[in-house]
């Protein structure tokens, strides 16, 4: 039988079958297998990615044994690139795994358009001037782009890309569409017809909340001159209007209408993040933009039309105490509801089309309709050039940082994890590398520190002691254990990118291991 | 860049994991790369193809293979002059006693259920070893320390129970399809395959106030000549149509409900099915016997039609009876057993038409019936590299940096990870503290064996019992009882409370131990009269620790029937909090920061995730506790 999909199924429950399907097809590049990298691309092989290339022009050292479990003594001696791959071929032979033997800098330098075959590149323990090129490189060609580097107790993860575009955001926690302050005809006919004050009170106790609620919204508002309650006072005042309306002291339904009768509060409007959607220059459509744009455009001309300020609706509605009969006839108003909502974007999305020259039949249906769906959660999501940001940071919230006790830590290591780079620039090697060269390493990290600190414009402050001893002493260790933390973290990020689904985070995800303490820092 | 007296410690270190899956195999990797140099395993569990997505040290050809011999074989084939002693065996064995954990600087956890780490924490606290618990869920996941005395202990807070349905939701009146599975899963796979000798409440008598025959024969007899469809379409039309029509004749129960419909195989399936024999042979051949590749339904995420389950169902039954017949008496439900989950789909899906409750393809029904719980590769490396740096910790004494540190799915507070300092002992949890408990119960009807089932071992999660009142032992489980013993604590079994040697009744105070987990606790009997048949199934309460602050707003908005996981407390999260009644101020949809939350509800914390990757035992998964959560009529 289909052997992948029971290989597959405790994943396929995460990112379905066409999250799975994207993975298969996505092509990565690993730059550096060191314990990092390795690490990394075990956890894609797994999951089924499509194929993976290995660029490493090192050969398997003693030291590394004891920290890449992909490597053993037999290895000692042969191409890194090539004992790694051949590992993680046997982990899943439905993945092309192949490698390349050489130095990922030379190639960043002689064959820029090598990098364009791929969906993603994943380059670890890259130095700056390195992740800088590379940068580069990839938005130009296109490819997505992710940086991980482990350095003793601490590592970095930083997505690059210029824009990445959610629809399946997949927020654990949102709001249901149920629109109670607002019914449309169909939903408020059907609460019309139900009579709250039945005498059955098996009948009574089993009417819906969602009934309940729009029922007595109305009622508020005529005695109230329309509007609906907003101070504490009012809401209170409508929870005790609510409770006095059981018949007994067990009516499920109505306990229920009390604890989301905070959805009524809940303003009529769009949240900030999907205006700031709306109102970005890419809803302005044009021939080179993207699906995702097309269907915000469509979505803009339906909020501001058919809409009335609302977007498409979802058309699912949670669980609630209700006779079966009312439960499947609330469902089959919603769904209507939004199916209907759904024609008319999907109309509105082909005209765009038409309009911009395309196919107006070129994005699927099935995409519409889940766009439609999640119309209420989209993300986009934007990352800074590295090169932008490391001769340019925001300059107020590298301030923020630097004097926040929450992130002191964090940006402190981010500063360091580039003052290390410059610092081998410098002398060839980073600081505490080598046995006994501490005492000498040590200012030197710091004097590099704070010039690079000048150079960003943060004069005056600087990092602790601690923290710059803490520094030297990693020696530029690849440990074990963080890797495998950086690594799952980074292959977790690529899955989001590669899947579309998932928000992935924004920023320089610093880890700390001293103390588990992590933070994104946005500059 | 490690202190010597650091590798010293680590190298030194005798280190127990418990579980070697998903969590396991990645820890026993990281362990060994991080210079460990002892370490003990046990895992029960043999590998299975579903693990093959992130248990990387397993591939296909171990399938069927003890997951802890086969995770030692690979790491040793990488560093070989460690040492990994495997124990292929269950961790509740009588072997693994408080002299066993003794042994050990620091135990490990990478279990998948409650009961495991329940009574693994309990050998921790008995042999004053430091425990670092630890699970994930799709992209969740935490890692806990657990120090006798200095931190709390696994148990300081309650953990979510087993969910429980009232029996007549089951066998009378589904509204949902989790109804369904459990009736299929629970009484009709239960009676058809599983040990007779089970107590099953479905209704196996052709006619109930039947007074023309002496006997109400037991419809699921299988008669040794009998065709096999022939008895299929028996026990198809008795519990689709037959035990449908009994309902129905109970008009009252269907007052306010919509009346299900009685189906017969005739009516969906007129036409006797046709033998396909060559492909059946070919599948057995193979070992894996599946109706879905032999009626050639290819996509499980397909929903079938009432028909087709219906040829599922009657050709499942078929093939259990000609290619497994030797199984049969003593199966249980296993999500990785295709046929099982193929029968279980199939009669679940045919319950649900006749209830009007939406169908469910076999990936979905899958999932619910075999508490399927999200697992990927990435969270638990994660976590295995979280877990290996706070043993070191541990190992070093570091005790105030121990973290509890959750993994979060969604970063948008710009944490991904987020750790949180260990808290202090529950004072009032039993397992650690010895605070009583107390039982409310009828003392005149419950009997001593269901206080046995349902509380000591299913609440208090004990194995091997004993029970007194003072001095007088009413029960006790052991390998060298006396005969005579045996025979009283077997009699003493059927008596109700009161009717015990030494009668127990309000006021008594039981001491209830574990010998095993070297673990004790009393329990204030109360008398009560009255027990909601729905809301307090077990007839008993058990109350004292359970009452401790519970997470109050679970009534908080899930997902939108979206199928991530959804495990973690809102607290945590950058999500809208409800107003809270009795607030201070009116918070709707107000965001909040974790360090304003923190700082007010120090005693709230994110639940901890049981779950993991493989589990059996566990619950309901949290999206279908929350669809199961409403009763409907």
């Amino acid at each position: 039988m289909a052997e992948p999909k029971t290989k597959y199924d405790r994943q396929l429950r995460i990112w379905g079958e066409q999250g799975q399907a994207a993975l298969e097809k996505a092509s990565i590049c690993l730059l550096n297998c060191g314990p990092t990298g390795s690490e990394t691309l075990k956890n894609l092989v797994l999951g089924g990615v499509g194929s993976i290339t290995i660029v490493d022009g090192s050969k398997v050292e003693f030291g590394d044994l004891g920290n890449n479990f992909m490597v053993d003594d037999s290895s000692l001696g042969q191409s890194k690139a090539k004992c790694v791959c051949s590992f993680l071929q046997e982990l899943n032979d439905a993945v092309k795994a192949k490698f390349i033997e050489e130095h990922p800098e030379a190639l960043i330098d002689t064959n820029p358009s090598f990098f364009s075959q791929f969906t993603l590149v994943v380059a670890t323990q890259l130095v700056e001037e390195f992740m800088v090129k590379l940068d580069r490189i990839c938005r130009q060609e296109n490819v997505m782009l992710i940086f991980a580097r482990s350095y003793g107790l601490t590592g970095l993860v930083r997505i690059s890309v210029k824009e990445h575009t959610v629809i399946e955001s997949k927020p654990d926690h949102f709001l249901d569409d149920l629109r109670l302050n607002n019914p449309w005809p169909e939903l408020r006919g059907f609460s019309e017809a139900i009579d709250l004050n039945v005498q059955d009170p098996v009948a009574h106790k089993h009417i819906p909340y969602v009934v309940i609620l729009v029922k007595m919204i109305d009622e508020w508002k005529i005695s109230h001159g329309g509007t609906l309650p907003s101070t504490r006072e009012e809401k209170r005042e409508l929870k005790e209007l609510l409770k006095s309306r059981m018949a007994a002291m067990d009516e499920e339904n109505y306990k229920e209408a009390i604890d989301a009768s905070f959805k009524v509060f809940t303003p009529r409007e769009i949240s900030s993040d999907l205006q700031q959607i709306i109102n970005d220059n890419c809803a302005e459509v044009g021939t080179g933009s993207s699906d995702f744009w097309v269907m915000v455009a469509a979505l803009k001309e339906f909020i501001a039309n058919e809409g009335g300020g609302e977007v498409p609706l979802e058309g699912s509605i949670p669980d609630m105490t209700s006779s079966t009969e009312h439960y499947v006839h609330l469902q089959k108003i919603y769904q209507t509801k939004s199916e209907v909502d759904y024609h008319v974007i999907d109309e509105r999305a082909r005209n765009i089309l038409k309009k911009i020259g395309r196919d107006p039949h070129s994005i699927p249906k099935a995409t519409i309709k889940c766009f439609c769906k999640n119309a209420r959660k989209l993300k986009v999501c934007r990352y800074r050039p590295i090169e932008e940001e490391y001769s340019n940071p925001s300059l107020a919230e590298l301030q923020k940082y630097l004097t926040d006790e929450d992130y002191s830590i964090a940006v402190g290591f981010y500063i360091l994890l580039r003052a290390v780079d410059r610092y081998a620039a410098n002398f060839n090697h980073f600081p505490g590398q080598f046995d006994g060269g501490l005492d000498e390493d040590i200012p030197r990290l710091k004097t590099t520190a704070v010039s690079l600190l000048n150079d960003l414009g943060c004069t005056g402050l600087t990092l602790t002691e601690d923290l710059i001893n803490e520094m030297c002493r990693f020696g530029a260790a690849e440990l074990h254990a963080v890797a495998a933390v950086i690594g799952g973290i980074a292959s977790q990020e690529m899955i989001k990118l590669i899947t579309k689904q998932f928000v992935p985070m924004s920023g320089t995800f610093i880890f700390n291991a001293i103390d588990h303490n992590s933070q994104l820092l946005t500059l | 860049m490690a202190s010597e007296e650091q590798i010293s410690a680590i190298k030194r270190a005798k280190v127990l994991m418990v579980g070697a899956g998903g969590i396991g195999c990645e820890l026993l990797k990281t362990l060994a790369l991080s210079g460990f140099q002892d370490i003990h395993i046990i895992d029960m569990d043999t590998i299975e193809v579903s693990n093959l997505n992130r248990q990387f040290l397993f591939r296909q050809s171990h399938v069927g293979q003890s997951k802890a011999k086969v995770a030692r074989d690979a790491v040793l084939r990488f560093r070989p002059k460690i040492s990994i002693t495997p124990y292929h065996a269950n961790v509740k064995e009588s072997r693994f006693n408080v002299d066993f954990f003794k042994e050990f600087d620091v135990v490990l956890n990478g279990l998948d259920n409650l009961d495991a780490r329940r009574h693994v924490n309990r050998l921790c606290l008995a042999a004053d070893v430091p425990l670092v618990e630890s699970g994930t869920t799709g992209f969740l996941g935490q890692v806990t320390v657990h120090l006798k005395g200095k931190t709390e202990c696994y148990e300081c807070q309650p953990k979510p129970a087993p969910k429980t349905y009232p029996v007549c939701t089951i066998t009378s009146t589904p509204s949902k399809f989790i109804h369904c599975i459990v009736w299929a899963k629970d009484l009709l796979f239960a009676k058809l395959f599983g040990d007779k000798n089970q107590e099953n409440d479905l209704n196996v008598r052709s006619s109930d106030t039947g007074n023309s025959s002496e006997h109400s024969a037991d419809v699921f007899e299988y008669r040794k000549d009998e065709d096999i469809e022939q008895y299929g379409r028996r026990i198809y039309d008795h519990v689709f149509g037959h035990n449908i029509e009994v309902a129905l004749s109970n008009e009252e129960t269907w007052k306010n409900r919509n009346k299900p419909r009685p189906i017969y195989s005739k009516d969906v399936l007129p036409v006797k099915m046709t033998e396909k024999n060559g492909d059946t042979e070919k599948d057995c051949a193979t070992g894996d016997v599946s109706v879905m590749a032999f009626l050639s339904l290819k996509n499980p995420q397909d929903i079938w039609s009432l028909a087709e389950n219906s040829r599922v169902f009657l050709e499942a039954l078929r093939l259990f009876f000609s290619k497994r017949l030797k199984d049969i008496g003593n199966l249980t439900f296993d999500k990785d057993d295709q046929l099982a989950v193929e029968f279980v789909t199939a009669a679940a899906n045919i319950r649900a038409s006749s209830f009007g409750i939406p169908l469910h393809s076999l990936f979905e029904a899958k999932g619910i019936a075999g508490n399927i719980v999200h697992a990927v590769a990435t969270t638990n490396a994660i976590i295995a590299g979280l877990i290996v740096i706070e043993a070191i910790k541990v190992l070093k004494k570091d005790n105030n940096n121990y973290r509890m540190t959750y993994c979060l799915e969604h970063p948008s507070r710009k944490l991904l990870l987020m750790p949180v300092e260990p808290y202090e002992p529950n004072k009032s949890c039993y397992v650690c503290s010895e605070t009583p408990l107390s039982l409310e119960v009828n003392t005149h009807h419950s009997k001593l064996r269901d206080f046995v089932e349902k509380i000591v071992k299913g609440k208090l999660g004990m194995n091997f019992p004993v029970i007194m009142q003072g001095a007088s032992i009413l029960y006790e489980v052991g390998e060298d009882l006396e005969e005579d013993m045996v025979a009283i604590y077997a009699a003493n079994l059927e008596k109700a409370f009161s009717e015990l040697p030494s009668s127990v009744i309000s006021g008594t105070v039981l001491t209830v131990e574990d010998l095993q987990q070297e673990f004790s606790c009393s329990i204030n009997i109360k008398h009560r009269e009255e027990f909601d048949e729905e809301k307090e199934p077990d007839g008993m309460v058990l109350c004292g620790w359970v009452e401790a602050p519970v997470d109050k707003d679970n009534n908080k908005p899930i997902g939108n029937g979206e199928s991530t996981s959804n495990a973690l407390p809102s607290e945590e999260k950058d999500v809208e909090i409800q107003e809270m009644s009795g607030g201070t101020e009116t918070v709707t949809g107000k965001k909040r920061k974790l360090s304003e939350v923190d700082e007010s509800k120090k005693q709230k914390k994110p639940e901890k995730l049981d779950v993991d990757d493989e589990d059996d035992e566990l619950v309901i998964s949290d999206d279908w506790e929350s669809l199961a959560k409403k009763n409907r009529v």
